[in-house]
């Protein structure tokens, strides 16, 4: 079962790197905090294809949220090497970690982090005025179905509409991957199932590369990859042939 | 055994040091004003008053042509009259043989004996001089240090029209000269002016006035009306050319000396104040944002048994740690710098001693304000938290609650980007701190630009007074009022390019029953070199018939332009007349009245219509025209008006420099403070969204302007209220700081409005950017784990 990745992936030629949304070799994260050290990540080698959607499982503290962080360009490992497409991630400054969650990335929380003086339209802005090639916030907010409550402050709306306003900001610069750090953890299954929707339509219709961090092994199911981490390590790694909708989920 | 909850309070104190360090500077700024000027306000009060006490000040003074000795019993017999004393003064002009410049003294007698009874000698070093030795004298302190002159030293003086040769045998000091200059100066100039104490048997011999006097100072008894006794030795002194008697607030060095303490009175009532109110509104915003986040920890607190009492001086110990903090640091601050300002006054004002003190009054007085300060900044918090329900507390804050505002369709209007509407609507969500940052930055401009604005004053002051006022390069006064043949002598001086004749005659002006003392000056028809300046800076014609006051006396006298004032002459005959007031001019300083050369002579009747000759000279030729001066008979004095502004530079240099180097600093302490306090409170409110905007790919730049786009927008919209409330201000000091002597002029340049909002600007923008340095310590990863 335990299906290797792609060996020794700084030989992989950068042609068949690009079919890879990430590929990271031996990726390490130590924590220091005082005297003590925690190994998140222990030696991860890692080949995400483009366009899969993907479940990271596994218990508090396995590693899934820090190697998402890296992943997103929001930390940067020990030691080891990520790339994306053929960006080396590993090797890039603040600036060009910024520059590439600008680029690439869509980021879904658990906690929305929608700014709150900000209308549902104008948090979707935030990140189209800043991205190249975004579509229109108004379409962003019609894919999440949430067009008629554009002008509602984040106090206006409901935990699951908010969540839904968070996804819209993170599809409408149509990213390379969207990364969801307990996207449905705040969240009812209805609601739940709503917001998944969303992300296996994004990953559909856009393309996008979609990585889930998840406690909810029912989620799974919809996955063409999950990922069990344990230790700073991915112990299992399995293959979905037939990923279901969203709306078949048992929560 | 420190309680838990007191530990808390300091982890705080120390957690928050920041804020509570900045706080406390202003805090500071306002104890240290409060300690210096009341401190030296004390120190001066207590010095003059035990300087007066010991030897014994003269509670009434008067001049006299001359009077016969017998006088000093008669004025004794007045009911109310403790002590008389009698006595010859002189001006008279120095000879220093290397120097060319005019040097004066005023040379006054002395007991022999040292059994005056009244504004005593204080010896330094050297003896009295001695019964029988002609040319003896003691030197005034400043004057001998001034000029390096020691017991021993000789030196030459033309005294009533006699050259003489004097002996040094004394320094010393005296209560009626505590603050001297020669007439027609506006600041000592301890080169070019002295007093001396010569034996009134010497004295009398060298002005000619054998067992007589000019002079008379007179203490009364405690209880005794100054205003009888004055009438009363009026009457007595009219005869011998009396030119009225006076109490201490017209004695010169007394009217200074207190024109100085009302000075640091008004700073004490203004300055403070500002500093305090911002203080408040400080502790009232930290507070009260620490409580907001404290809520749960409140709650908890109170479900565990604290009273609401209990949590309620928790936090009000917070702000009096602050004050107390600030009671140190303030004290500290004020006492050395009312160290620094008490050498100053120590240059000017000639004490045998003059130390800073700080009675534990002031002390206790200052502490109580920045802990008065602190307490009511914090009621509001403390309130907050004594009402906070346990169980409410304890459930999470309802979120900032945004709505669509005013600001909200002009930012719509405007086309804002999504960062520009959060930085409006933040505003808008905060409008009471939003509206203390601005206010508290707009006070710091405000006390900036009011005591900048006194450099302005003193500019225009120089300006109008001496440059436009005065078109003569030296006055030269005549021993005695004399015929024109004393302008002609001078005008034959070569290089002498234009004289022209002044005179200044001793009158009292009435209306109804307010009186007042003065000189009525006049200057020849269509003079050159004299001019009578507004206030906008127009130069006023001398009425044909009338008089012309300054604004000064007219406001003493409740006299306006067109109504009728009593003049009566004194010294020689003594007439009184009615006359029109003809018009009134703006000066600065004293209080002054001029009337036409005409009107004059009209009222003088002695056709001798120059008592000072005005001189335009050469200036090459200036040193030798000093010289010929020195030797005429005619010449009591000579006055350089380039000294006396290069005089009144050096002292701006020296006090007003002092002076705006503390206040640069005070004020941008103000600036620094609340700057500090608006950008962290509004740092770690908006922590959590300036690391979501990191993730979603905002550079820390741009993550930077929705902080200092916030705080500099604030920062601007200070710019206006600051300038008005500046401009208010410092109309409001100007008048303060104004008195019978001098008023400041209120002549604001647009050079000073500039400086003071560029160094504010500068502060409170360094400030903001310290603080947003915090951007690039976000961390992350760890804002989004959590809920806001």
């Amino acid at each position: 079962m335990n299906q290797d990745p792609p060996a020794a992936a700084e030989h992989t030629p950068t042609s068949e790197r690009a079919l890879l949304a990430f590929s990271g070799t031996e990726l390490r994260k130590i924590y220091r905090t005082g005297e003590t050290e925690v190994h998140a990540l222990r030696g991860i080698d890692l080949a995400i294809p483009q366009g899969e959607l993907q479940v990271f499982l596994g218990p508090s503290g396995s590693g899934k949220s820090t190697l998402l962080n890296i992943i997103g360009g929001l930390d940067r490992p020990t030691s080891g090497t990520l790339y994306y497409e053929d960006i080396e991630l590993s090797a890039l400054g603040d600036r060009e970690l910024t520059r590439f969650r600008r680029a690439h990335v869509g980021f879904i929380f658990q906690f929305y982090n929608l700014i709150p003086s900000l209308t549902a339209e104008e948090n979707v802005r935030l990140v189209t005025d800043i991205s190249e090639n975004p579509m229109p916030a108004a379409d962003a907010l019609d894919l999440v179905g949430l067009a008629d409550r554009r002008d509602h402050y984040p106090a206006q709306l409901s935990g699951g509409e908010q969540q839904r306003v968070a996804v819209a900001r993170a599809v409408a610069k149509q990213p390379g991957v969207l990364l969801c750090d307990e996207p449905t953890g705040a969240l009812d299954s209805a609601t739940g199932v709503r917001v998944l929707e969303t992300l296996a339509r994004a990953n559909r219709e856009l393309g996008t590369t979609v990585l889930i961090i998840t406690h909810n092994a029912g989620i799974a199911a919809m996955a063409n990859r999950v990922l069990h981490f344990l230790d700073g390590r991915i112990a299992r790694e399995l293959v979905n042939p037939n990923p279901i909708e969203p709306g078949q989920i048992t929560w | 055994m420190v309680s838990a909850l007191d530990r808390k309070l300091l982890r705080d104190l120390w957690r928050m040091r920041g804020q509570v360090l900045a706080i406390a500077l202003v805090l500071a700024a306002a104890t240290a004003t409060f300690v210096m000027s009341t401190g030296v306000h004390g120190s001066l009060t207590e010095t003059r008053d035990a300087y007066y006490e010991r030897n014994t000040f003269a509670d009434v003074f008067a001049t006299m042509t001359r009077a016969p000795r017998s006088v000093i019993g008669r004025v004794a017999a007045i009911p109310g009259v403790q002590r008389v004393q009698g006595s010859i003064s002189q001006y008279a002009t120095l000879d220093f043989p290397e120097r060319n410049e005019p040097v004066r003294a005023l040379i006054e007698s002395v007991d022999e004996s040292g059994r005056n009874p009244i504004n005593r000698i204080t010896l330094t070093s050297g003896r009295l001089p001695r019964r029988g030795q002609a040319g003896e004298v003691v030197v005034d302190e400043a004057f001998a240090t001034a000029n390096v002159r020691e017991p021993g030293d000789r030196l030459d003086a033309l005294i009533y029209g006699t050259r003489q040769s004097l002996t040094i045998v004394g320094i010393g000091l005296a209560p009626n000269h505590i603050y001297a200059m020669a007439p027609g100066d506006l600041i000592p100039d301890n080169t070019r002016f002295g007093i001396f104490w010569m034996g009134e048997q010497a004295l009398e011999a060298a002005t000619d006035r054998t067992q007589a006097i000019n002079t008379l100072a007179v203490t009364l008894q405690r209880g005794a009306s100054e205003a009888d006794v004055i009438r009363q030795i009026d009457t007595i002194i009219a005869p011998y050319g009396g030119t009225g008697a006076y109490g201490r607030d017209e004695h010169l060095s007394h009217a200074f000396l207190d024109n100085e303490l009302m000075q640091l009175e008004a700073m004490t009532r203004v300055i403070p104040p500002v500093f305090l109110l911002v203080a408040v509104f400080l502790v009232y915003i930290v507070l009260g944002r620490m409580i907001r986040t404290e809520r749960t920890q409140i709650g908890l607190l109170k479900a565990f048994g604290y009273s609401d009492a209990a949590v309620g001086w928790h936090y009000l110990k917070f702000a009096l740690a602050i004050a107390l903090l600030a009671s140190v640091l303030g004290t500290l601050g004020g006492a050395w710098m009312g160290r620094a300002m008490t050498g100053l006054y120590a240059e000017y004002y000639r004490f045998p001693f003059l130390v800073y003190r700080i009675s534990p009054s002031v002390f206790l007085g200052a502490a109580a304000l920045s802990l008065g300060a602190a307490a009511l900044g914090a009621l509001g918090g403390m309130r907050s938290a004594i009402r906070l329900n346990p169980a409410v507390a304890m459930s999470p804050p309802p979120p900032p609650v945004y709505r669509a505002g005013l600001v909200e369709r002009l930012g719509h209007r405007a086309g804002f980007t999504a960062i520009g509407h959060m930085i409006a609507r933040h505003i808008a969500r905060w409008p009471g701190r939003s509206a203390i940052t601005v206010f508290g930055v707009a006070l710091s401009l405000a006390l900036l630009f009011a005591t900048m604005q006194f450099l302005d004053a003193s500019r225009t002051m120089i300006d109008s007074f001496f440059l436009r006022g005065q078109g003569q390069d030296l006055t030269v006064t005549l021993v005695e009022p004399r015929r024109e043949d004393a302008l002609h002598a001078l005008r034959q001086i070569p290089g002498v390019l234009r004289a022209e004749p002044t005179r200044a005659l001793a009158v009292r002006l009435s209306n109804g029953n307010r009186h007042e003392r003065t000189a009525l000056e006049s200057a020849m028809p269509g003079s050159q070199l004299t001019a009578r300046i507004d206030a906008d800076g127009s130069a006023i014609a001398l009425p044909p018939a009338g008089l012309m006051l300054s604004r000064q006396l007219a406001d003493q006298l409740g006299l306006r332009a067109g109504e009728r004032v009593q003049v009566e002459l004194l010294g020689g005959r003594r007439t009184t007349t009615m006359m029109p007031v003809a018009s009134i001019v703006n000066e600065f300083v004293g209080a002054r009245a001029y009337a036409a050369e005409s009107t004059l002579e009209a009222l003088a009747r002695d056709g001798s219509p120059v008592g000072a000759v005005l001189l335009r000279v050469d200036p090459a030729r200036q040193g030798e025209i000093l010289t010929r001066l020195k030797d005429m008979p005619l010449v009591l004095g000579v006055t350089e008006r380039d000294a006396s502004v290069r005089l009144f530079e050096d002292m701006i240099d020296d006090n007003l420099y002092t002076m705006l180097f503390f206040y640069v600093s005070f004020a941008s302490a103000i600036a620094v403070g609340v700057v500090y306090n608006s950008a962290r409170i509004l740092f770690a409110e908006r922590e959590h969204e300036l690391a979501t905007l990191r993730v979603l790919g905002y550079f820390r730049s741009e993550v930077g302007v929705v902080l200092l786009g916030e705080l500099a927008l604030l920062i601007c919209a200070a710019v206006i209220p600051g300038c008005l409330i500046g401009y208010w201000m410092a109309q409001l000091m100007t008048d303060m700081f104004s008195s019978d002597l001098f008023r400041l002029p209120f002549a604001p340049s647009r050079a000073s409005f500039g400086w003071s909002i560029v160094i504010v600007m500068t502060a409170a923008m360094a400030t903001a950017l310290l603080v947003a340095r915090g951007v690039s310590r976000l961390d992350m990863v760890a804002v989004l784990k959590a809920r806001d």
